[in-house]
């Protein structure tokens, strides 16, 4: 088989789309929308038209009003303008955040800088498959609790958790909740007035729009304040001005990834995918079976150690589930939350379609891992029995 | 993670992989492990007259493992047996260009051909 290059990586970025590629760079140059969109002028106001089309495709795309779409450099920033800003315009009481093991570094990160200025968090643990009981958040409630941020779809193992569940509850309690769903937009429906959100943080790369632009939903009402200061952009909550080709972009993106167009073929890969390769012996998937993202595998492959298969398979751009490029290999938070060995979570690897994923892509990936664990598994025959479980 | 030229060779085609027949006259074998760094080596040395005739290895671990465990069963092939206890893991290292965080596996090496060495010995005295 000759070897040829296949990225199976759509969930760490996308391919920017032709035709969002085209259009940002149309308008770029002097006869686009170069000027500054706060201008008054004639260009700028083009250029201003052309940004309040955007929100509007992006808004359409969430089940949101456009007024509550406010544009940032992604959705890292709109984790920490949505934790840091619901909770600071909460500073005069001690302001309590629930969230859980396995959100995003971007959520997780922020939480921890939270709690050392005096914030109480409450992290909330996964089931085996990685799912969020809703329970687990009612149980969670406290007189102060001012932010709930759970995620949609875990960028690691695909699980699709149940917001709308949680939505209302915590929409009973009169507790705003945030959701991180920078990896489901596009890819499930996705109608934030009836999951009950009230700020929700959406990316564009990850769904073939650039990189660079991102945006906070932020339900109508919702006391919210900015991280930056400086400029009136953005309702005051995201000063600075406005990239408008990363914005037309974004608005794109959102507008060609329709899931009931994309998300079959992208679950029909995804399962073609697990189907091949939970053939093989000693491969075992990670999250939920039945509440998974339609683009996102994450597999364990017992009896071989992670960054040599991931060596192996270099022609395949794929993800390690944890960081192990130093001596002592860090496991992942989110596979060690399922209950994985350090050995097991090393040993397993994220495979993510997207549209531009081909069946002779799946074809291929399948042949190359099959070979290379057959390879890899043979040095090591004699293996004492933690090298060769999946689970233990 | 960047690799030496020496470890991707070595990675795509490792030296002396796999193990002997049971019974192999001279047979000795020595494994190491350390759980918290993922690596498990176990060296098969055929031990005749204090030379190390044969030379083989199994390996879980990452790619500077594979290659420095390969890159020493061919080295030490040949040589006296006290070979097994004059190993230098820092000239091991420079050949290969393995990073410093990657030398704790490395020193496991060491641990499972000094396993070799002692089962040896310890033949050699019954």
């Amino acid at each position: 088989m000759s070897r040829r290059e296949v990225y199976l990586d759509n969930a760490a970025t996308t391919a920017v789309d032709p035709a969002v590629a085209e259009a940002m760079a149309a308008s770029l140059g002097s006869a686009g929308a170069h000027a500054n969109p706060s201008s008054a002028h004639g260009a700028g106001r083009r250029a201003l038209t052309l940004i309040e089309v955007a929100r509007g495709q992006v808004a359409a795309r969430v089940g949101a009003q456009a007024a509550e779409i406010v544009f940032t450099s992604g959705a890292t920033e709109s984790n920490n303008l949505a934790l840091h800003g619901v909770l600071t315009a909460r500073r005069a009481q001690a302001a309590h955040l629930i969230t859980t093991r396995i959100e995003h570094p971007s959520v997780l990160d922020t939480a921890r800088a939270l709690a050392e200025s005096g914030i109480e968090v409450t992290y909330l643990d996964c089931d085996s498959r990685g799912l969020i009981e809703p329970d687990a958040v009612r149980g969670a409630f406290r007189p102060n609790t001012a932010l709930v941020s759970v995620m949609h779809i875990n960028n690691e193992i695909g699980t699709l958790q149940p917001i709308a569940e949680i939505g209302a509850l915590c929409r009973a309690r009169g507790v705003p909740l945030h959701v991180d769903a920078a990896q489901s937009a596009g890819k499930v429906n996705l109608d934030l007035e009836t999951l009950s959100v009230d700020l929700c943080s959406l990316s564009a790369h990850k769904l073939h729009g650039p990189k660079g632009v991102g945006a906070l939903y932020v339900r109508s009402g919702t006391a919210l304040l900015p991280l930056l200061h400086g400029g009136g952009q953005e309702g005051g909550l995201r000063p600075g001005t406005l990239p408008t080709h990363q914005i037309l972009g974004m608005g794109l993106a959102y507008e060609l990834a329709d899931p009931a167009v994309h998300g079959p073929r992208l679950a029909r890969l995804r399962a073609a995918l697990l189907d091949g390769l939970a053939r093989l012996d000693g491969v075992l998937l990670n999250g939920s079976p039945e509440r998974c993202a339609p683009h996102i595998l994450n597999l364990t492959f017992a009896g071989v150690e992670g960054e040599s298969l991931l060596l192996a398979l270099s022609d395949l751009a794929i993800s390690q589930g944890s960081a192990c490029a130093s001596d002592v290999a860090e496991p992942s938070q989110v596979l060690s939350s399922l209950g994985l060995s350090d050995a097991a979570a090393q040993s397993s690897l994220r495979f993510s379609v997207g549209r531009f994923t081909s069946d002779s892509d799946i074809a291929y990936a399948l042949e190359r891992v099959a070979a290379e664990l057959a390879r890899l598994r043979q040095w090591a025959p004699s293996a004492p029995i933690w090298c060769r479980s999946s689970r233990f | 993670m960047d690799y030496s030229p020496e470890v991707l060779q070595r990675f795509a085609s490792p030296e002396r992989v796999g193990g002997f027949m049971e019974g192999l006259d001279g047979l000795v074998m020595g494994e190491a492990e350390d759980r918290s760094l993922n690596v498990w080596v176990q060296f098969q040395v055929q031990w005749i007259d204090n030379r190390l005739e044969r030379v083989r290895f199994q390996v879980y671990g990452c790619p500077h493992t594979v290659a420095a465990a390969s890159w020493l069963a061919q080295c030490l092939e040949g040589k006296a047996v006290d070979a097994l206890l004059r190993l230098d893991m820092q000239e091991v290292a420079r050949a290969l260009d393995v990073p410093l965080e990657k030398m704790g596996k490395l020193l496991r090496i060491e641990d499972a051909l000094h396993a070799c060495w002692r089962a040896g010995s310890d033949r050699e005295k019954t």
